[in-house]
């Protein structure tokens, strides 16, 4: 083919290796996922608190500012608790992320059936879906890791003592806890997201995911009078689990914590179904019964 | 080596055999895959685009196999669906350039080869819109054009005239002529519009309830009846008929004094007249027929695919 000329020219140029067309789709998706001002306005607003924490640190480790700003009133301390409030902060702004992005980035190839000829394509189903977890996790990583990690080296650059050497728990705890749930997110919003054509559906499906289950898990505890119901309550989940991984003081009483053990199988098992979601929908062809 | 080897080919699809035994070989520059609605021809496609996994036998794309060489086979075919395939929120040259390096192409040349191959189709001014806002022969385009962009040695066409008005239809079968014309890209087109397949194959594999109907080569199936005439005349039909039998004639009568007949080598034109001079018959008329693929197609219907055999016609 040529553009002057309009007549077919066969191809005869060097092929990309085939791994690397995961990062094909992975580009496309975060273009699709940044074309919207709505996801940059969402990640500006996603800043603002980090933007607040940071303003704590440097107040917790500026004494005249302290006394400037907060006329020697309160005590600002920046430890595990305070990172557990940065991570909880950024881990809710991620769900919000993930409900806008999640349905951008498998909805348009649905709703316009896409998939016979992406699919036709060299690349597996496997690694189609891997781009757009990547694409995803990449997004979320922006507002929540990402932050806490650049906070943590601003405490201990601005802390006076060796303060990064003494809390390293926080650091990986934060990272950790981080990984952990925007990876859960990533499977969440791109399972829900196949299953639901519409936009807008998707956005609220993937809102009532998080808190329908947490509602009823929440009458099933008042009722029953029983710790098993917050299994479905995923705030409370997270939150007893990201207080474990930073070393942060519990703020539920004993007999309503759940074992680290119960909530890694609620986990692994929500991650499970969001595969065989997407194993199901992510499909060149349905095939009919019958 | 062939463009498609079929070997005792079977699938399964929701506990229903959509293609049973399907064995034969195809070597054309230009296949038409032929067959009713429900015969199995995107079944068939989409087996050797490994969308659907053979339950008994093999299906094998320039020798390659559809299960184990998947994205082998993915890499030399480019695809056209049935039906609308698209991304509506992106503009044609970036679903194109999208496609392309899905195929492997680095992006330069994606981007190269996606406004090139929009121009070959004929969308080049409108190439920076978005899909969602192309008419219905833009996006049968578009899908031509995604199909083209990498440059695959097999192109697969699932219905390429579907829906377009017949301006747009006249220009499709063109652009399809043009490439087979120029002989780099073989191509599989399905269709249960003959009309689309005559202007464009020179070999047919005609499907019914998911077996071969009949798997030919049409100029070859033209020369071996070059003998076919029709005959108008006046006087009775019956005996004139059973006399050319006599002589080792395929003959057939219809009302009005017509008559069908296939000639034996042996035979000349001039025999018929010298027969129809011997019954006291006139022939009004006598035309020599080429055969035509709805002929093909329509005694492929008509034989018994029940058997499982192949029917060479």
């Amino acid at each position: 083919m040529s553009v002057y000329r309009h007549e077919y020219r066969a191809y005869t140029g060097k092929l990309t290796p085939l791994w690397t067309r995961v990062r094909v789709v992975a580009r496309y998706a975060l273009g699709e996922a940044w074309s919207s001002r709505i996801t940059v306005g969402l990640f500006t607003f996603s800043m603002l608190p980090v933007v607040v924490y940071l303003i704590g640190i440097f107040l917790a480790n500026n004494a005249l500012a302290r006394v400037l700003v907060m006329q020697g009133n309160g005590v600002l301390e920046v430890n595990s608790g305070y990172f557990l409030r940065v991570l909880s902060t950024q881990c809710w702004f991620a769900v919000v992320m993930t409900a806008w992005i999640a349905p951008r980035l498998v909805s348009f190839d649905l709703a316009d059936n896409a998939l016979p000829i992406l699919l036709s394509h060299p690349i597996s189903r496997f690694r189609f879906v891997l781009g757009k977890f990547i694409a995803l996790f990449l997004c979320l990583s922006l507002v929540t890791w990402v932050p806490g990690l650049l906070l943590f080296a601003y405490q201990g650059y601005s802390c006076s003592k060796p303060w990064m050497g003494a809390n390293l728990r926080i650091v990986t705890g934060l990272l950790l806890g981080a990984l952990l749930w925007i990876g859960f997110l990533s499977m969440l919003g791109l399972a829900l997201s196949s299953w639901v054509k519409w936009r807008t559906v998707a956005i609220g499906v993937i809102f009532a995911a998080v808190f329908v289950p947490a509602g009823v898990g929440g009458i099933i505890t008042a009722i029953l009078r029983t710790r098993w119901g917050y299994l479905l309550n995923l705030p409370v989940m997270m939150t007893q689990l990201w207080q474990r991984f930073l070393g942060a003081p519990p703020t539920m009483r004993d007999d309503m914590r759940l074992p680290t053990s119960a909530i890694a199988l609620v986990l692994a098992t929500v991650c499970l179904i969001c595969v065989a979601m997407l194993n199901a929908r992510i499909r060149a062809r349905e095939v009919v019964r019958g | 080596m062939s463009i498609i080897g079929l070997d005792g080919l079977q699938v399964r699809l929701g506990g229903r055999t959509v293609l049973d035994g399907l064995t034969g070989e195809l070597h054309g520059k230009a296949i038409g895959l032929l067959g009713p609605n429900g015969a199995g021809k995107s079944t068939l496609i989409n087996t050797l685009l490994g969308f659907h996994t053979p339950s008994r036998g093999t299906a094998c794309v320039f020798g390659l196999d559809s299960r184990r060489d998947r994205a082998r086979i993915r890499q030399s075919i480019g695809y056209m669906p049935e039906n609308d395939s698209f991304i509506g929120n992106m503009t044609g040259v970036r679903f194109v350039r999208y496609m392309a390096e899905l195929a492997g192409l680095p992006r330069a040349e994606a981007l190269e080869r996606a406004h090139e191959a929009l121009f070959y189709v004929g969308l080049g001014e409108v190439r920076h819109r978005n899909i969602d806002t192309y008419s219905l022969g833009m996006k049968q385009l578009i899908k031509l054009a995604q199909a083209l962009a990498h440059g695959p040695q097999l192109l697969i066409l699932d219905e390429p005239t579907n829906g377009l008005d017949p301006l747009a239809r006249q220009r499709m079968i063109h652009t399809l002529q043009e490439i087979r014309k120029g002989g780099s890209i073989r191509l599989l087109i399905s269709s249960h519009l003959l009309r689309d397949i005559d202007e464009t194959r020179d070999e047919v594999l005609i499907l019914k309830d998911g077996r071969i109907a009949a798997l030919s080569n049409i100029e070859e199936e033209r020369r071996s009846h070059r003998n076919f005439m029709e005959l108008e005349i006046m006087g009775s039909a019956d005996e004139f008929c059973d006399s050319l039998r006599d002589l080792g004639c395929e003959c057939a009568c219809f009302a009005g004094g017509r008559v069908k007949l296939v000639m034996p080598d042996r035979m000349e034109p001039r025999d018929l007249y010298v027969m129809a001079s011997r019954h006291g018959l006139q022939i009004r008329r006598i035309h020599r027929r080429r055969d035509s693929l709805e002929d093909i197609f329509m005694r492929a219907m008509d034989a018994d695919s029940a058997r499982g055999e192949l029917v060479r016609l």
